[in-house]
């Protein structure tokens, strides 16, 4: 039979390992699902909320910021493999919306402080904090 | 009189006790820290191999859009160069093995006529590297023993933006793998362009199907090789800090043992000492006595 093993990894841990319907994700070319039998793919992963569907604990989410996603055959006959790696992500269940809110805060603040300044690399660092902050701030409402 | 030496003796055997304490402490502070280390490259290891894995497919996807990722110039103008090595000392050899094959490395590459950018992590590299004339670039210290994501993030970054924008030729690393508790070896590797060997266990089978790219491999890359480039470094910090507190452990291990004779020594000395005393104050009593009774 078909199936689909999904590994969501991050630098510091194996965020979710395990037999899933569905991995839906975002590329810089679009919207991705991917299932058993899918074709072998490389993609890029830009800030999304990830959404594996159809595990043993139903739909997991995560926040992902930025990472690639590879698709493959597994080990097992019939089996296809997809592997999230994110540089930064986290289960959407798991985030501190008290420490995402105050994340989102500090990030503002330093976007108006680069702004004016004439450093680019502070700018477009502290508008990717406000937008990670804010994803997170949305996954975690949506759930 | 004896009883001078035998106060300078107790006076030592204090002082190496009160370094023993301390070594001890060191040492086992040191093995504490190592299952945790450990366990830290564990679960980084799935997502290292990952990355490698997607980088390996995506060159093989297409060979030509990757050649700026994959090919050494025949002369390399210049070269980065990152050395890890740690924070503090009492390591034992780790930091100057790897500080010393740093600085062959930059010999090396110099007398190839290769201008060389060095960058180092860890306290200890920019005043070793400046003592012997030799420029850094850039120092990164302070986390060597905890290293996070965050630091590797800025280490790859300042190694990634000038080869991105062709002002480097080679990246180099310079660090200490972490084979095993009895086995960690200092290596030179080559970080970008990309060495295919290295990759992790790929069947070839595996990757001779057809593999689409989203967004195409010229494109992917350029995101995909600073990433890379991350995970490398982070890996490479993760495995300094755990040979660098095996290297802790095992050098404070020995100095307790030292500590441990030489206080074994000390002893034996001061007890010869306070015995040689009681002797010679003995022999003047009894002298003393002797003395009075043939005067009466």
């Amino acid at each position: 039979m078909a199936t689909l093993s999904v590994e969501v990894l991050a630098p510091e841990a194996v965020l979710w390992r395990g037999a899933a319907r569905a991995l839906v994700t975002r590329s810089s070319e679009g919207d991705f699902t991917v299932m058993a039998g899918y074709a072998p793919t490389v993609g890029d992963v830009v800030s999304t909320i990830v959404r594996v569907e159809g595990t043993e604990e139903g739909e997991v989410r995560f926040c992902v910021h930025a990472g690639f996603f590879e698709v493959g055959p597994g080990e097992a006959e019939g089996e296809t493999r997809a592997t999230l790696l994110a540089s930064v992500a986290e289960r959407v269940d798991e985030i501190d919306v008290a420490r995402a809110q105050s994340a989102l805060e500090r990030a503002q603040g330093a976007l108006a402080a680069a702004s004016s300044s004439d450093d680019p690399a502070a700018y477009v660092g502290a508008l990717e904090a406000v937008a990670r902050a804010e994803l997170r701030l949305r996954a975690a409402a949506a759930r | 009189m004896a009883g001078g030496q035998e106060r300078v003796l107790r006076r030592r055997i204090r002082s190496v006790n009160s370094t023993r304490k301390i070594t001890k402490a060191m040492e086992l502070i040191a093995a504490a820290q190592i299952p945790r280390a450990l366990a830290r490259i564990a679960a980084n290891r799935p997502y290292r191999d990952g990355v490698r894995r997607v980088v390996l497919e995506a060159i093989e996807g297409d060979r030509f859009s990757a050649r700026r990722f994959l090919e050494l110039p025949e002369h390399v103008e210049t070269a980065s160069v990152l050395v890890i090595s740690g924070d503090r000392g009492l390591s034992g050899p780790y930091n100057n093995q790897n500080l010393r094959a740093g600085e062959r490395l930059v010999a090396d590459l110099r007398a190839r006529g290769t201008r060389v950018r060095l960058a180092v992590a860890g306290k200890k590299a920019a005043p070793y590297y400046r003592f012997r004339g030799i420029d850094v670039e850039q120092s990164f210290a302070g986390f060597v023993e905890r290293p996070t994501y965050a630091d590797a993030q800025a280490i790859a970054r300042y190694l990634t933006t000038p080869f991105m924008a062709g002002e480097v030729d080679q990246v180099l690393l310079v660090s200490t793998r972490y084979h095993s508790a009895g086995r960690q070896a200092v290596e030179v590797r080559q970080l970008l362009p990309f060495v295919l060997d290295e990759a992790p266990e790929a069947p070839a089978e595996e990757l001779s199907g057809y593999t689409e790219f989203e967004p195409e491999v010229a494109k992917l890359l350029v995101d995909l090789a600073p990433r890379a480039l991350e995970s490398e470094v982070f890996s490479a910090l993760l495995e300094g800090a755990a040979a660098f507190l095996t290297g802790q452990q095992r050098a404070m291990a020995a100095a307790t043992e030292n500590a441990d004779e030489l206080g074994r020594t000390l002893t034996r000395k001061m007890n010869q000492a306070r015995q040689d005393a009681i002797t010679t104050e003995i022999m003047e009593i009894v002298g003393g006595a002797e003395a009075l009774r043939s005067g009466r």
